[in-house]
């Protein structure tokens, strides 16, 4: 900061009697925290407290609610349609995130190697579909996916022979990769983002003194260039995995549901059913606790094994 | 005046004070000139219609009414939360069986609606409607709500193609003689491994198929008293039937997912046959008109000979809220709006969806011949068979009971593509009777249900 910020006006009497009455006591951060504490109260932490005590509850709606003690936890640990839930966000998350990272990453690297006026173009292109919301790349791939018609089998078809009347949305084995497929496409722009933004602030010269010592490119990568993006590696996995296991509106609007078989049913969406098709939100707020602990779980486990080793 | 804490914060607060006021001001507008009545309906088809008729009621009682179009998901949604902290709703409701199933869920005293039951019985409407609709709309023997049609449904085909193939539909009497004549027009006919022709487009990716199907047997998700009531052996036949009609060598339909692919596989000529509720002989008739002439429609082939030959598919009807401060004006409304005898044959000849009101079937406008649909007076033939229409029973679980329908077929169906010489009636007995048992596990959870008895 230069001295010239410092160099405005002299303080009038008042000015400074305001300052120090300031100085002796700090209203004005309070002031201005007090939205934030206002709004945490009431959207998230009174919520939190109201869920907790829901979860006890079976309900029609706020008003009606009858306490069945841990049942609604019974229920639901032991229904067969959580546990197709529970396996589908699970490995939707394992795959997505698998998947994601390498492809993201690679890229990244693709385009922090060019130096050509298109890398802009390319850059906008590959983050461009995490513009449109999740509801519409659902839209369009449950068109993109229909048999006979459908983009994805004709282009199969043309070029194999084979795959005009592939069913991706209605055969339970395909629903996962198509999922996979659809959500690779609309968030793989994003992640790259932050591998390239990583990439670029590596300092040149490390890589540059690796080379000067005979390091391959392969090397230079593995014990250069992947430890120096390691934190954001992380927070792109731990985000990820997040966002994953949150998984909702990408299936409902693909498969107008959950799929047959309840193959794209996922965690949240099984909430979603009970808290808001059927207006029980005592066992909507059980699995939402039940989720939160997951997603905790797997957030703690991730970043004990991604920050392993790395002081 | 220097504010003390800079000009940003100064800004923010004097924005914040201004849209507090804004809000405030607006709110207050909107309650102090709240109309008279406030109704919603999920559809613009039936807002075009009754925007005119609410204008005539308007001025006729001298009253204000607020007609609104609201997307069908959102309306259930909303409203249904609305009835839970009893927020604001509106005073009349077009609805489906669905928003109608969740909002009876619990004690009859919570149910948002206007126990219609009595106003009903004492206008005579059950004598003069088609009975079978109101049990879309009913719960525990209380009726909420006023139905708006009928869906009776029958198989529109595409009359070119069954000409050069020299077909009689008049001959498709049966489904057993439809299957027949099925398994000889589904064929690959350029030889390149893909089929080119199918005999129908059944759904194999949703309930709706083969819960149409069931209904033509009078088999209902559920029955007036709120059981469960498809895991019977006649339903499991029906399945094993449908099953067949949808996958292997026995195959006879093609599922074009979505009305964009269906459009492309009926100009394609891909299928001969379409299942046609009333409702959707109009979708056709806008998006598809290059097909103007070369269409008719059929009953349903019965599932055995002399029984029923339709079915129904979908349901509207009209709820006035229990929070509406002129049920009277409401029902006065509903009743110029769904059973004025006068509107109902013009109404038809615009949405070509039948009424439930019998008086109305007389009006000329069912008479009418349609060159779209190869000059057949289609008022009159799903008229003919509206008196057959199933009973479908409203549920607070049909949603679920549908989702487990499905997966009872497709499990089947899987079975059945590993063992296409199988017996399928035990399997498809055994997977009903466990999709009924696990829909009776999650109404016994129903606590607040049982306390209401």
């Amino acid at each position: 900061m230069s001295a010239s910020a410092f160099s405005h006006k002299p303080h009038t009497g008042r000015q400074a009697a305001s300052a120090t009455s300031r100085r002796s006591f700090p209203l004005t951060p309070y002031l201005f925290l007090t939205p934030y504490f206002l709004l945490t109260i009431v959207f998230f932490l009174y919520p939190l407290f109201y869920a907790t005590i829901l979860s006890f509850y079976q309900t029609n709606g706020p008003t009606r609610k009858v306490f069945v003690g841990l049942a609604n936890f019974r229920f639901i640990l032991s229904d067969p349609d959580f546990h197709i839930a529970l396996r589908n966000t699970l490995l939707y998350t394992i795959l997505s995130v698998t998947t994601q990272v390498p492809v993201a990453l690679a890229l990244a690297l693709l385009l922090n190697a060019r130096r050509d006026k298109l890398k802009s173009f390319f850059r906008l292109a590959v983050f461009a579909p995490n513009l449109v919301g999740s509801i519409f790349v659902g839209i369009l791939f449950s068109v993109l996916f229909v048999p006979r018609y459908g983009l994805v089998n004709r282009t199969l078809q043309s070029l194999t022979h084979h795959g005009l009347l592939i069913a991706w949305l209605n055969e339970p084995s395909l629903i996962m990769p198509a999922l996979l497929l659809a959500s690779l496409w609309m968030y793989v722009g994003f992640n790259m983002i932050y591998f390239l933004a990583a990439l670029q602030s590596i300092d040149a010269s490390l890589i540059e003194a690796a080379r000067i010592d005979g390091a391959t490119p392969i090397k230079v990568f593995w014990h250069v260039t992947l430890p120096s993006i390691r934190p954001v590696t992380t927070f792109v996995v731990v985000m990820g995995t997040i966002g994953s296991l949150q998984l909702f509106e990408l299936p409902y609007a693909m498969l107008r549901g959950f799929g047959p078989k309840n193959a794209a049913l996922t965690i949240v969406g099984y909430l979603y059913q009970y808290a808001f098709q059927s207006g029980d939100l005592g066992t909507g707020a059980a699995v939402g606790w039940i989720l939160t602990l997951l997603i905790l779980g797997a957030s703690l486990l991730q970043l004990r094994f991604l920050n392993r080793g790395q002081s | 005046m220097d504010y003390p804490f800079g000009k940003a914060a100064f800004w923010i607060l004097i924005l914040a004070l201004l849209s507090g006021i804004g809000v405030a001001a607006l709110n207050r507008s909107h309650r102090v000139h709240r109309p008279d009545l406030v109704f919603l309906t999920y559809t613009s088809d039936h807002a075009n219609v009754y925007a005119p008729l609410i204008h005539k009621f308007e001025r006729d009682h001298h009253v204000t009414v607020d007609l609104e179009v609201v997307d069908l998901a959102a309306l259930q949604e909303r409203l249904t939360a609305a009835f839970q902290v009893h927020a604001e709703v509106p005073d009349l409701v077009e609805l489906g069986v669905v928003l109608m199933g969740s909002a009876t869920k619990g004690p009859l005293e919570d149910v948002g609606f206007w126990d219609l039951t009595d106003k009903i019985h004492t206008a005579h409407l059950d004598d003069q409607l088609v009975s079978a609709r109101f049990a879309g709309f009913s719960s525990r023997g209380h009726i909420f709500a006023l139905p708006h049609d009928v869906h009776p449904v029958m198989l529109l085909y595409r009359a070119d193609l069954l000409a050069k193939l020299h077909i009689d539909p008049s001959q498709l009497t049966t489904w057993d003689d439809f299957t027949r004549i099925g398994r000889q027009v589904t064929k690959d006919i350029d030889g390149d491994g893909i089929i080119d022709r199918y005999m129908i487009n059944l759904p194999d990716d949703s309930h709706d198929g083969l819960q149409m199907l069931l209904l033509q047997k009078g088999i209902s998700l559920f029955d007036p008293m709120g059981n469960v009531s498809f895991d019977t052996p006649d339903a499991a036949e029906t399945l094993c039937w449908y099953v067949r009609q949808t996958e292997g060598a026995t195959r006879i339909s093609f599922n074009a997912q979505g009305q964009q692919n269906l459009c492309r596989c009926m100009i394609d000529g891909l299928c001969l046959f379409y299942i046609c509720p009333d409702w959707r002989s109009r979708q056709f008739q806008l998006d598809v008109p290059s097909l103007s002439g070369k269409l008719a429609l059929m009953p349903l082939p019965a599932w055995s000979p002399g029984q029923r030959r339709t079915s129904t598919w979908g349901a509207t009807g009209l709820a006035i809220t229990k929070a509406c401060q002129h049920k009277d004006l409401a029902w006065q409304l509903a009743m110029s709006l769904y059973y004025d005898k006068n509107q109902l044959g013009p109404r038809f000849e615009a949405t070509n969806i039948l009424p439930p009101l019998k008086a109305a079937w007389t009006n000329p406008a069912y008479d009418q011949p349609r060159t779209f649909f190869s000059n057949q007076p289609i008022g009159r033939l799903y008229a003919n068979l509206a008196p057959f229409v199933p009973s479908d029973y409203a549920n607070p679980y049909t949603s679920i009971a549908q989702a487990k329908l499905r997966d009872a077929y497709l499990n089947t169906k899987l079975y059945y593509r590993d063992h296409p010489n199988a017996d399928l009636m035990p399997i498809a007995l055994d997977q009903l009777h466990s999709a009924a048992a696990s829909i009776r596990q999650i109404q016994s959870r129903n606590v607040l249900l049982e306390t209401a008895h």
